[in-house]
């Protein structure tokens, strides 16, 4: 298994990751357990509103919140630069005319072999 | 819950400081919009703004990474690792054992992307080199195949078919009068 090679946008196993078993310095330690006190933190909250009789509303989430506005106001922080002005043209302007151009063609020249005869249309129902 | 909240709401207006107007105003708050610099907000170019929005995030100083300024409109959203929720212990008990996440936690950028019904990153039983060997090999020798068929089509011989009563002289609208010229189809 030494030469494990992980599948392009996928990741390794954690049994094969080398950062799992020889990695104990005492900053990975601390930061894991900063982490984990974050992680408890928001437990806590979350249990304490859970199981508190009182509660009579539904618990909602800030980092859904959080995450809703963000997806849904992109153009708040939208700056017209090279890239996204590419990207806006790419898939904005670009398939309305090149797809108008190509049904048009194609219509015109089925038209025209319709119109002098050539297209042979006796079995087909749907034209 | 509409009992409770006019009971509330009258109450907080007779131990309420002010008188009439002023009184009644500010004796009920709206609860439902979020705390102020709770949202997200503008990319962080200061240290203190990274500090602050890894704090809003609920991560780590160190851990909190934003999506690079190039005006696509993330702002200081984190950029959490592009993990599939496929990937993440389902032994743990999660607070949403459906969605693998807990109360609070990042949510990813692309979090509907990463559901357990839709992508997955988790590594592959097979390696990745080893399936595309047998995929394309196998859809490769089938096109290779049907290509030899036809190019070389191979049944059994068969020959115009024959038709009795002189080739159906009648059925094919010849005269009854005249007599129709004899048609053998066979030979002995």
């Amino acid at each position: 298994m030494a030469d494990y090679k992980e599948a392009p946008l996928s990741t390794r196993p954690r049994t094969l990751d080398p950062n799992d078993y020889f990695n104990l310095s005492p900053e990975k330690r601390r930061a894991d357990e900063e982490r984990a006190a974050l992680r408890a933190n928001l437990k806590r909250q979350y249990q304490l509103q859970l199981n508190n009789p009182l509660r009579n509303q539904p618990i909602d989430d800030p980092a859904l919140s959080r995450w809703v506005f963000a997806r849904a106001n992109p153009y708040s922080h939208f700056r017209p630069t090279f890239k996204t002005s590419l990207l806006g043209f790419a898939f904005g302007v670009f398939p309305l005319f090149a797809l108008y151009f190509i049904f048009k063609t194609d219509r015109e020249r089925k038209e025209e072999l319709i119109k002098s005869g050539k297209w042979d249309r006796r079995l087909c129902l749907s034209n | 819950m509409a009992g409770v909240g006019f009971r509330r709401w009258a109450q907080a207006l007779t131990k309420s400081k002010g008188t009439g107007i002023s009184g009644l105003l500010s004796g009920c708050r709206a609860a439902s919009t979020p705390p102020k610099g709770s949202l997200p907000g503008p990319f962080p170019t200061t240290p203190e703004e990274r500090a602050a929005a890894a704090k809003k995030y609920n991560i780590r100083v160190e851990d909190y990474e934003p999506y690079p300024d190039h005006g696509e409109g993330f702002g200081d959203y984190p950029k959490l690792p592009d993990r599939s929720q496929h990937e993440r212990d389902p032994w743990y008990k999660w607070d949403h054992p459906d969605l693998r996440r807990n109360w609070g936690e990042p949510m990813h950028w692309d979090f509907d992307m990463y559901i357990r019904n839709r992508v997955d990153t988790s590594p592959s039983p097979v390696a990745w080199h080893s399936m595309c060997k047998q995929l394309f090999g196998f859809i490769g020798f089938m096109l290779f195949m049907f290509f030899l068929g036809e190019k070389f089509p191979s049944y059994q011989p068969v020959g115009p078919k024959q038709y009795p009563y002189n080739n159906l002289y009648l059925e094919r609208g010849g005269d009854p009068e005249k007599a129709p010229e004899e048609v053998k189809n066979y030979e002995i």
